[in-house]
């Protein structure tokens, strides 16, 4: 019986997205076929971009690094029952502190590397932590207020290597920091590959997050935070602290995220790498894909890593646009989002019994 | 070249309605207790399907309309989302930008077999209006005639929709619907339908402004060309307390600073300063406002399960 119901359960909970998977293919399929191409073979092409060979799935795996680290922050944030918005401008924020950090810090390769870490972590979770503090001080709607943030973020860290801090050597005048020594870059982890350690990290630090919500009791007050606040707040939760700590960890993982691309793949703050792709709001998904659950949301961010690199290898073969990624990305979280379960399909079953009719 | 002159104002006034169309119609939306973050995708989608409408019609009335169409379709999905299947909002309006971005690329490439951009010199832009008597007057002749339609009726939609929520029985239902959407529904308003109405009509209105962004000063499409438009409207929504007039206000405001930007590039402003000041002064704003969105069902923490 109990196996039954467990059964049960988990159908009941992996139906959702699997529907919104299929959903999501059926409309790439709708797409392929209607630029006239095949569609299995595309498909095939995809597949191979992305898991096709050894490269491929450390290529994959390198573009799922900062995806996890947002996906994992916002996780925390998502439990504390706080929509943060604003990874984007925490982990923009992050990468530029921690370029700036390895570029002017003094010292061996391990402590250049250390610092620009703390420098991550520091400016994310500072900059989050403002928005937490206008929450609970002027109540300003963190949603909106991490939304604004974002913005302003981006210019700030725009400014900084366009102006002060801008590379000089190079003969074009792009916007971008001086090139990091090479003793402050993290480590590939297969020479030739871009996978770098920070995918490690995230992993890291995605088990991590697990446990502490999962087993300790400054999780189960997150936990009971986002479940139901006001219980929280009766049962003796310091609801400020909760929120202080969780929106503080939460911008310092999006700051990782940031300081991984800028120590492991691209050795200096470029402005829009971080931002032209999209990390953030995919991170977000990600998050939201695996009901905020942190174990669950680095897969899901690999899936939607593996979703981007194979439609770019898919736009290198065939005649289909990389953009189908977005268009599938957009409606399996649109499809994901929505509550209809078979909660739904059921209640109208009940409600019609209610009524004498089926 | 000066600072201030009178062709900023012009271009100030043309930059305004695009903003100031959407954030109306995200205002709509917030009235009835959605917070629609899509704004950005429902633009895009307009100002792609009214070039599509163009190429394929030749007319610029029809263009127009399939822009709305198209954006109306899309919030359409928008709606049935989170208003039947009880989608958060937010979730729903990130992926409405996605799905509206992807496409619009894609169908660039499967329509007219161009990435990037779409420009065909054949097609016609939105006419300048010069309008009788106004135009021969002196200072703000100039400033007022000349613009393009739907210019205007981006101002005109604000007025309206400031009557028809302040100054009629259906606006002061939809008003209640946002207030308190379980004793709306006791009270046996419609409240579904007026949320779909408030959506759909959102629609519209983000259609007209990307409509007014691919054919009003350039005839073309370019992947991707609201440029964060979208989510300055909802700024300037959030800064005019979704209230039309407090909108146009802050709509102006904005549309001032987007073509100051664009004059400071002249200068040795560092532009990322003036693009900033929209966000920052939205940021200040809100330590003063009185209503910080807690009035509505925006309110209390979004969680997302």
């Amino acid at each position: 019986m109990k196996l039954q119901r467990i059964l049960q359960q988990s159908f009941k909970s992996l139906a959702q997205p699997l529907l919104a998977v299929l959903i999501g293919i059926l409309t790439g399929a709708l797409a392929i076929s209607f630029i006239g191409e095949s569609v299995w073979d595309t498909y095939k092409v995809m597949w191979n971009g992305a898991f096709g060979s050894f490269y491929f799935v450390t290529a994959t795996l390198a573009r799922a690094t900062p995806i996890i680290f947002i996906g994992v922050g916002l996780a925390l944030a998502f439990r504390a029952g706080v929509f943060n918005l604003g990874a984007e401008g925490q982990m923009v924020l992050g990468a530029v502190a921690a370029a700036l950090a390895a570029l002017f810090i003094p010292g061996p390769g391990i402590v250049k590397i250390l610092s620009a870490l703390a420098a991550g972590i520091l400016a994310g979770g500072l900059w989050a932590l403002l928005a937490a503090w206008m929450e609970a001080r002027f109540k300003i709607q963190l949603l909106i207020s991490t939304l604004l943030l974002n913005y302003v973020a981006v210019l700030f860290a725009g400014y900084l290597v366009a102006q002060p801090f801008q590379d000089k050597t190079g003969s074009a005048a792009l916007a971008q920091t001086s090139m990091l020594g090479q003793a402050a870059w993290l480590p590939k982890l297969f020479p030739g590959m871009s996978l770098h350690f920070g995918f490690i990290m995230a992993i890291i630090c995605a088990i991590i997050l697990y446990f502490i919500l999962r087993f300790t009791s400054a999780g189960y007050e997150v936990r009971m935070l986002g479940h139901n606040p006001f219980f929280a707040e009766y049962g003796g939760i310091n609801k400020t602290k909760v929120l202080f700590v969780s929106m503080f960890f939460s911008g310092g993982i999006a700051g990782l995220a940031g300081t991984a691309e800028v120590l492991g793949s691209q050795y200096r703050y470029v402005e829009g790498a971080l931002t032209v792709p999209g990390y953030a709001w995919t991170g977000l998904m990600a998050a939201l894909l695996a009901n905020s659950n942190p174990l669950g949301t680095a897969v899901a961010a690999i899936l939607l890593a593996a979703l981007q690199t194979g439609a770019m290898g898919m736009e290198r073969n065939t005649e289909v646009p990389l953009e189908i990624a977005s268009v599938i990305q957009g409606v399996l979280i649109l499809f994901i989002s929505a509550k209809f379960t078979f909660n739904w399909w059921n209640l109208r079953k009940k409600a019609g019994a209610a009524n004498g009719s089926v | 070249m000066d600072l201030f002159d009178y062709s900023l104002f012009i271009s100030a006034i043309r930059m305004v309605s695009p903003i100031l169309l959407a954030a109306l119609g995200g205002a709509l939306c917030a009235r009835v207790g959605i917070f629609n973050v899509g704004l950005e995708g429902l633009i895009l989608a307009g100002a792609f399907s009214a070039i599509v409408g163009n190429h394929y019609s030749g007319s610029v009335f029809v263009a127009v309309l399939s822009g709305a169409a198209g954006a109306v379709l899309v919030s359409l999905l928008f709606g049935i989302v989170t208003i039947k299947f009880k989608a958060n909002a937010i979730v729903a309006g990130i992926a409405v930008n996605f799905l509206v971005l992807g496409l619009t690329t894609f169908l660039l490439r499967a329509l007219f077999d161009v990435k990037g951009a779409y420009y065909d010199k054949n097609m016609e832009g939105l006419p300048k209006w010069d309008i009788p008597l106004i135009e021969h007057i002196p200072v703000i002749g100039k400033l007022i005639s000349g613009h393009s339609p739907l210019v205007y009726i981006a101002f005109l939609a604000a007025i309206l929709l400031y009557v028809y929520l302040y100054r009629t029985v259906a606006g002061f239902r939809l008003l209640a619907v946002g207030k308190n959407l379980s004793a709306s529904k006791s009270m046996g308003l419609k409240v579904t339908a007026i949320q779909y109405g408030a959506v759909l009509m959102s629609g519209v209105l983000c259609g007209l402004a990307g409509a007014q962004l691919s054919l009003g000063q350039v005839t073309m499409f370019t992947e991707g060309m609201t440029a964060g438009r979208g989510f300055i409207a909802l700024v300037a929504m959030m800064l005019g307390q979704s209230h039309p007039i407090g909108i146009l206000g802050s709509s102006m405001l904005f549309g001032l600073m987007d073509a100051l930007s664009v004059r400071l590039q002249g200068f040795s402003v560092p532009t990322q300063f003036t693009a900033m000041l929209p966000y920052l002064i939205t940021i200040i704003a809100m330590f003063f406002l009185k209503d910080k969105g807690s009035d509505s069902q925006l309110s209390g923490q979004q969680s997302t399960r």
